[in-house]
């Protein structure tokens, strides 16, 4: 199992005494998910592909846990494709079939018709999927994500890339490293926007969204 | 059609078939039944049949009102504070800090019933209290009058702080567009470290006048009801 998404009646509070609470919501739900599920072995990915919080979380589990904790890294440059991060599907499909394809080594398969982008979201998966609800189908995907779908997580360049044609979302988990290439990539788009969210997007990013969409003329309403 | 701002503690009201203009009353005072046909503000779900995303009412209202094609519109509420900024009229970035800089503009009222103070009265101070928000700033201008500071000179430098805060949080702009309750605030305005041209408390209904009026959502019944 992919110890990222949160194992139903976890409680990620618990674990406060292990983790700081203002730490990336993400690896909090991992080592909440490793110290309460029955693993046999885990298997953490510590390589460029992921970051130095994957790195440290790794050792609290190998501390605190009797399983076997083995580091592994992918350095894979083989881009497989990223049809799911360009096709018409809802953008919180799109996620949760990359998502997904994290277990299955040949990674999403299946037909999936592209569509012509009215604007993208730049990032990784967030904690929260409720920020994705606010995006239309016509969203492309880029960064972090689409290396996910790639198979090709330390692939920077790849992960650097956006499309400066459509107005786009720059999204980073809070206290994530990656906040500031997700800030400056906004301010080198031409119409980009930045923000962060934690395990729940807030009410105020919620609607920052929203109206960027909106007055950018990618969702009903206004025109720029 | 009836057009709301409902905010945290005052709501704004306009009819649009009445030659009237725009009524403020007290939120807590509000009776049960009062509604609008579209609405903003963050009590707008509980009251209206068309909910209109704060931000998005704040741009309109601006564009309608400002003709430069780069600004910056700020609106200093009771509880929040929120901007959005053009670039060659286009949109270009925006802010709500609805969490940290919480009760501002309630804290400066609370002060000002509390101390029976008048702010066109108040001259701006040279120094500011460093206030996180409203809420922690209260607890500083106390602090001060129990060291023997002057009370009025300890709200003055409370309300500069609160300015300076919401100036930053806008990025620091050498212009700004100033709306929301605070605009009637002297003191408050000209703490704000810019040149400050004020809109008045009825900038979020201009927005909502044109949204409702120009037919770019092409029918009211189409928005997701609340």
């Amino acid at each position: 199992m992919d110890l990222d998404a949160a194992a139903p009646d976890i409680n990620v509070e618990a674990e406060a005494r292990l983790i700081p609470r203002y730490y990336c919501a993400v690896l909090r739900t991992v080592l909440s998910n490793a110290l309460r599920l029955e693993l046999g072995t885990i298997y953490a990915d510590v390589g460029r592909g992921k970051c130095d919080g994957a790195r440290y979380v790794t050792e609290v589990l190998r501390h605190e846990l009797s399983v076997p904790v083995i580091e592994t890294e992918n350095a894979d440059m083989e881009r497989r494709g990223n049809s799911v991060c360009v096709s018409s599907l809802p953008l919180v499909e799109k996620f949760e079939k990359i998502v997904e394809s994290v277990k299955l080594p040949e990674g999403v398969r299946g037909d999936f018709s592209s569509s012509r982008p009215r604007c993208g979201f730049w990032g990784v998966p967030p904690r929260d999927f409720g920020l994705l609800e606010l995006f239309p189908a016509e969203t492309h995907v880029f960064g972090w994500t689409r290396c996910m779908e790639n198979k090709t997580p330390a692939d920077t360049r790849l992960e650097l890339e956006f499309d400066p044609a459509i107005p786009t979302v720059f999204f980073a988990q809070s206290f994530c490293a990656k906040n500031s290439i997700a800030y400056y990539l906004a301010h080198l788009h031409p119409r980009g926007f930045y923000v962060d969210g934690d395990f729940d997007i807030s009410a105020s990013t919620r609607a920052k969204v929203e109206a960027f969409l909106e007055l950018n003329g990618v969702t009903r309403g206004q025109q720029t | 059609m009836i057009l709301g701002d409902f905010g945290t503690s005052y709501t704004k009201l306009l009819d649009t078939d009445s030659a009237a203009g725009p009524k403020v009353m007290r939120t807590a005072e509000l009776g049960l039944g009062v509604r609008a046909d579209v609405g903003t503000g963050h009590n707008a779900r509980l009251r209206s049949s068309v909910v209109v995303n704060e931000l998005v009412a704040l741009a309109t209202g601006a564009r309608r009102r400002i003709a430069a094609r780069d600004f910056l519109v700020l609106d200093c509420g009771s509880r929040d504070v929120k901007f959005v900024a053009f670039e060659n009229a286009k949109f270009k970035r925006a802010g709500w800090n609805s969490e940290c800089g919480s009760s501002m503009g309630f804290s400066i009222e609370l002060l000002e019933m509390h101390f029976k103070l008048d702010y066109k009265s108040l001259a701006v101070p040279e120094e500011h209290l460093a206030v996180a928000c409203g809420v922690l700033g209260i607890s500083a201008v106390f602090d001060a009058v129990a060291r023997g500071e002057e009370v009025g000179g300890a709200v003055a430098r409370f309300v500069k702080g609160i300015a300076m805060n919401a100036h930053r949080f806008a990025g620091c702009p050498a212009e700004i567009y100033l709306c929301g309750g605070l605009c009637e605030n002297p003191l408050f305005v000209r703490s704000v470290p810019a040149a400050v041209t004020t809109l008045g408390r009825f900038l979020l209904l201009d927005g909502l006048l044109e949204i409702a009026g120009s037919g770019a959502w092409p029918r009211l019944t189409d928005r997701k009801p609340c």
